[in-house]
């Protein structure tokens, strides 16, 4: 097993803050892995945690949600409701066995691109530290 | 305490009432140390109620649980209350709904009880097998008195309650109409047995652990079903646009399950333990549940079903609320 | 699903910016064989125009009914896209778009990383697209009126040019005249107008205008509804005087008992007036109003034999029995023009405020030179005999601005210049006078302010840069300890009068208009513009507009354009009489909704109440969504425990598909 361990990252994000700081990331031509691919909501208070369940199970070696920082929320506080169900969410994923660098959540502005890559890099780093997820990916099913 | 007498009697009274439909309480099963819920649908059934350290059953279930068939066009819908045995953790799970308007107050008569925790049946199985013949139990001080076969047998009550009594804060009814007999003294500090050794083990440990556990779940949903909080009628695990759980009974289904069953009952949870005591594959779900009642009570002291004119914990957020896991 | 899907992909060269690094072909082969896939075709550039004809002739000729562009960010060419598909009798909803460019060739310069991400991109893109749904764009009648919140000057320039377009406008002020700051102006900066001269014709019209109904001495108490449709409720506190029956002759004023002993607000507290007052000679509406704390007749319930103002009064118009009316109007759009508050300088007590009566603030000041003030325009200090003219006058600069021990941290724009202007004023009326600026930097950078600045350096006023350390006192004279920064001299000069150069700041009771509307604030605590560039009156909630200092500071010619761009912004729904209101909202399945209410809870916008249905002869309670007032956040639908309501565009169903393409290892 030579070859190196290129993780599968799913990630949420808002579409006035973070997926905005992605935009400007590539405008400003930043690079970073192409390990992590974004899936755009409204807002992050729109992300049910269990969609990062969802997401381990159908084959991601990492989540990230992303969103505004505090009070920079288009729709005023639906950061506010996230950042309390992704803490619990971490928690029990934590406690449950899976690694704490797995899930990870950020607060990227419009204004980050380039704190968009590091965000990317570092989750892109960790998940790579740990390899593929296996503990309860989905087995494949054929119908 | 308090004894049956005043309990039945006063279940009587209730039931008698022009704007009370039942009563729900306990009484004796079929076999061995059961006891099942009941519903006291007439003065005369009172006599049939019990209590005793064998009601393991959390009866604000039971609120819930109550289907509403189709009614004929024309035909009014029974508006008369439903009366209800409760203890401090059926209490608070009816606190709780009632912050989640799962329950209207004025619809239900909460006849208070004190308690002194219940049996885990599964403590009891190997020192004290159970047989076709009913038995019985009492609380006697800080004994638990079996009597099984005319034969009675005197317990600490530490070795045979179970886990979420022996940590129980609310031994009282939070919420009440009237409540029986004499308050009981709390027993214990705050804890949460077995999650802080789990907390203290390495991932793969922690893993090592849960996957054991969720490959012998049979995704019989009792413990759903038992739960007071799980009263979604068309649980979102069941449907299939879109499909959030496979029927599979695999260790990712399993898993994905109980994640998500947790989940759904952060800051709602009243730590009663049925979800544990019915689970046929002994699963021990109290420890997921109670690392989230942990949590929800040191970052964000919040405890449920302890504030009826409280706001829901999933539906509120403090702008102060922790956030250095965010990058 | 009425129909299959017939999914059309277009993914997009952008010139070489996104094939350079993506291969193209590769993907439109790729996309070729993605499930519900019918046409997938490439082109150079898919948002020209004949970009976009492909598109239309396929949607015609192929039958496509879910369209997939794989190009540039939805946040560029969304709309484009989904006019294209409502150009060719499309749902415009039927559109995804793949991020291939800002998330793909532009950050990942190696094709053999860009062409397989691209790929997954489009293969969820298409996924979703599978389960999109038609919307609906709807569209709801707008009140043909306006409210403007506060009477100051850009209030009042917002309510004068609504009014002048035709729509009726309720100007709501909370003190008894309009007016605001900039009628507590003597002169303004950098043309020396006469700020009272400009000013009063302005407030005349608004009282004058047949379109305009004044609310002076009301207060907004409860907004409800959304843009088009708000019902605002006002309160108009009682004056105790029936505006009908009083003619301003002022005769209460001057036999009140407590005449000139009650600080006089628009003074700036320097002057005195009675209890029942009119705040200035120029007031519109020129009534007397009875201040309810200081009145001995209200606040004892006794005054002498029997209040002295209403035995005067020839008319008869004081009422002590008159109660607060509150009344309700239905306007189309809002106008927040509620201002500034100056900086309080007992705050930084180093200055000496509280200590010193000759430390003052440069609002005093204006109101000491004011030919209407107190002083009818007189610049003395110290008491009777001793009274005399300032020699010494120190201005210190940036009090309470960029200051971040006391929390401001941004400039309050417009201290620089009005310090040069009264430094000048005080050079005019008393020549001999030496004139020293402590300052920071001097920001003269609006039009005409260089000049000005220029012209008042050369009439000998003294500029030294630093910023005070302390103010205290010495014999009868006032030393200012500072450290002159350009030649790091300290220095300990004499003054007789100092003048703090009070920055602006919120209006101390800004966080109820925040609650009442629902707007936001930036971390300067002014209301948060909808962007800072391009929507610099608009606000998050839609229908409301911000004029003047309310959203920041500014000098007087920048509140009037804002005022009147608010105002042109607040007439679009009042012009079009109709306005369109979010197309993705969420809806809610009454069938397994559980009416538990987490979702009114969260919803930031109270657009969901619970409502009591009929269930096959049961009550049973569950969430009803207005759409007018819903955004299409979601907040609501990751709160729901039974995944019963869900945002159109953004359902569980369309979002899980995705992450499943995502999923899919390749």
């Amino acid at each position: 097993m030579s070859e190196q361990f290129e993780p599968n990252i799913v990630a949420f994000l808002c579409n006035w803050c973070s997926y905005a700081g992605a935009d400007l990331a590539g405008t400003s031509r930043t690079h970073y892995p192409a390990n992590l691919k974004v899936i755009r909501v409204m807002c992050t208070g729109r992300i049910n945690p269990l969609f990062v369940l969802n997401a381990l199970q159908q084959g991601a070696d990492g989540v990230l949600v992303s969103g505004c920082h505090p009070g920079d929320c288009h729709y005023m506080e639906g950061n506010m409701y996230a950042r309390r169900r992704f803490r619990l969410m971490k928690d029990l994923l934590e406690y449950l066995g899976v690694d704490s660098r797995r899930f990870h959540m950020s607060w990227v502005s419009a204004s980050e691109g380039g704190k968009w890559k590091e965000v990317v890099e570092k989750v892109v780093d960790e998940v790579s530290e740990i390899g593929p997820f296996e503990q309860f990916k989905r087995e494949k099913i054929n119908w | 305490m308090v004894d049956l007498e005043t309990i039945r009697k006063k279940a009587k009274e209730i039931v008698s009432r022009e704007d009370v439909k039942h009563l729900i309480g306990w009484r004796k099963g079929t076999f061995g140390y059961r006891v099942t819920p009941y519903w006291v649908e007439a003065p005369e059934d009172a006599e049939e109620l019990v209590y005793s350290p064998l009601c393991n059953t959390n009866l604000a279930t039971s609120l819930t649980l109550a289907e509403k068939l189709p009614l004929p066009k024309g035909q009014e819908p029974d508006r008369r209350k439903t009366a209800l045995l409760v203890r401090g953790c059926d209490s608070r799970a009816v606190v709780q709904l009632l912050t989640e308007r799962g329950v209207d107050r004025e619809q239900v008569v909460l006849l208070g009880l004190p308690c002194r925790g219940v049996v885990d049946l599964r403590k009891l199985k190997d020192s004290y097998p159970e047989d076709n013949e009913v038995a019985d139990a009492e609380w006697k001080e800080d004994k638990i008195v079996l009597n099984v076969s005319g034969e009675k047998k005197e317990i600490p009550r530490e070795e045979v309650l179970d886990d979420h009594c022996l940590v129980c804060r609310y031994p009282n009814p939070v919420e009440a109409d009237e409540t029986l007999g004499e308050k009981v003294e709390p027993w214990a500090e705050e804890s949460h047995p077995g999650v802080e050794e789990l907390e203290n083990a390495s991932f793969d440990k922690r893993w090592d652990f849960w996957e054991k556990e969720f490959e012998r779940c049979i995704r019989c949903y009792a413990c759903r079903n038992a739960c007071p909080m799980c009263y979604c009628e068309d649980c979102i695990l069941d449907r299939l646009n879109p499909t959030w759980i496979y029927r599979s009974n695999n260790y990712s289904e399993n898993t994905a399950f109980h994640i998500a069953r947790a989940f759904h009952l952060v800051g709602r949870c009243v730590s009663c333990g049925a979800c544990e005591r019915v689970c046929p594959a002994g699963i021990p779900l109290g420890k997921i549940n109670q690392k989230l009642v942990k949590e929800v009570r040191e970052k964000y002291e919040f405890e449920p079903g302890t504030d009826p004119e409280g706001v829901p914990f999933q539906a509120s957020y403090n702008p102060q609320d922790q956030e250095d896991f965010i990058l | 699903m009425s129909e299959k899907p017939r999914v059309g992909v277009y993914v997009c060269h952008c010139g070489i910016n996104i094939a350079a690094t993506v291969n193209v072909e590769e993907v439109v082969e790729f996309a070729s064989r993605l499930p519900g896939v019918t046409v997938v075709r490439n082109y150079a550039y898919m948002c020209s125009d004949p970009g976009q004809q492909l598109v239309r002739e396929d949607i015609e000729n192929e039958n496509l009914n879910r369209i997939v562009v794989a190009s540039c960010s939805p946040r560029m060419h969304e709309i484009t896209f989904r006019r294209t598909l409502q150009d060719a009798g499309l749902n415009p909803y039927y559109l995804e778009m793949a991020n291939i460019r800002e998330h793909c060739s532009w950050v990942h310069p190696d094709s053999e990383e860009a062409t397989p991400k691209a790929k997954k991109l489009v293969s969820a893109a298409v996924s979703k697209a599978r389960m999109l749904e038609p919307l609906e764009e709807k569209e709801v009648d707008s009140e043909r009126t306006a409210m403007v919140i506060g009477g100051g000057i850009a209030g009042i320039q917002s309510a004068l040019d609504i009014a002048d377009a035709g729509y009726q406008v309720y100007l709501v002020e909370k003190s008894p005249s309009v007016g605001g700051r900039m009628a507590q102006l003597d002169k303004t900066f950098p043309t020396l107008d006469c700020s009272a001269c400009i000013m009063t014709p302005k407030m005349v019209d608004v009282a004058n205008h047949p379109n305009i109904e004044l609310m002076t001495y009301s207060e907004v108490e409860e907004v409800n509804g959304f843009i088009g449709n708000f019902e605002v409720k006002v309160r108009k506190k009682a004056r105790y005087v029936d505006i009908d029956k009083c003619n301003g002759c002022g005769e209460c004023a001057d036999n009140c008992r407590v005449k000139n002993r009650i600080p006089n607000e628009f003074d700036a507290n320097v002057g005195k007036r009675s209890a029942i007052y009119l705040p200035f000679p120029q007031a519109v509406p020129a009534k007397f109003t009875v201040d309810p704390d200081h009145c001995l007749y209200l606040t004892k319930g006794k005054c002498g034999k029997g209040p002295k103002c209403q035995e005067v009064c020839g008319t008869g118009a004081i009422d002590f029995e008159q109660q607060d009316e509150e009344v309700e109007v239905k306007v189309g759009a809002i106008i927040v023009a509620t201002g500034f508050d100056t900086f309080d300088p007992s705050n930084k007590p180093e200055y000496g405020y509280q200590d010193y009566p000759n430390v003052i603030t440069g609002l005093e000041m204006e109101r000491l030179v004011a030919a209407s003030g107190p002083t009818g325009g007189e610049l003395l200090i110290g008491e009777g005999e001793n009274a005399r003219k300032p020699k010494k006058v120190a201005f210190i600069q940036c009090v309470g601005s960029r200051d971040a021990s006391v929390g401001n941290e941004y400039c309050s724009r417009v201290c620089c210049m009005y310090t040069a202007k009264q430094a000048h004023l005080i050079k005019e009326k008393i020549p001999d006078a030496e004139v020293t600026v402590y300052y920071m930097d001097v920001r003269a950078f609006g039009k005409g302010f260089e000049e000005f600045y220029d012209r008042v350096r050369r009439e000998g006023i003294r500029y030294i840069r630093g910023n005070p350390s302390e103010i205290f006192k010495k014999d009868d004279k006032l030393i200012v300890k500072v450290e002159d920064t350009l030649t790091a001299t300290p220095r300990e000069d004499e003054a007789d009068l100092v003048v703090l150069a009070v920055g602006l700041e919120p209006r101390q009771d800004a966080r109820g208009v925040i609650d009442l509307l629902r707007l936001s604030q930036t971390s300067d605590r002014f209301f948060m513009e909808a962007h800072p560039k391009l929507y610099p009156v608009d606000t998050s909630t839609d229908g409301v507009f911000l004029a003047g200092c309310a959203q920041g500071p500014k000098d007087i010619p920048d509140t009037v354009a804002q005022a009147k761009g608010a105002a042109a912004s607040a007439m679009i729904p009042l012009s079009r009489g109709k306005v369109k209101v979010e197309a993705q909202t969420a809806e809610v399945n009454e069938a397994t909704c559980r009416g538990c209410g987490f979702c009114t809870e969260v919803c930031p916008y109270s657009a969901i109440e619970l409502k009591t249905i009929n269930w096959f002869g049961h009550e049973v309670n569950v969430a009803e969504v207005n759409e007018a007032l819903c955004k299409g956040c979601g907040t609501c639908s990751a709160a729901c425990l039974s995944n019963s309501i869900q945002p159109r565009s953004f359902r569980d169903s369309q979002i899980m598909p995705q992450i499943a393409a995502l999923g899919v290892k390749s």
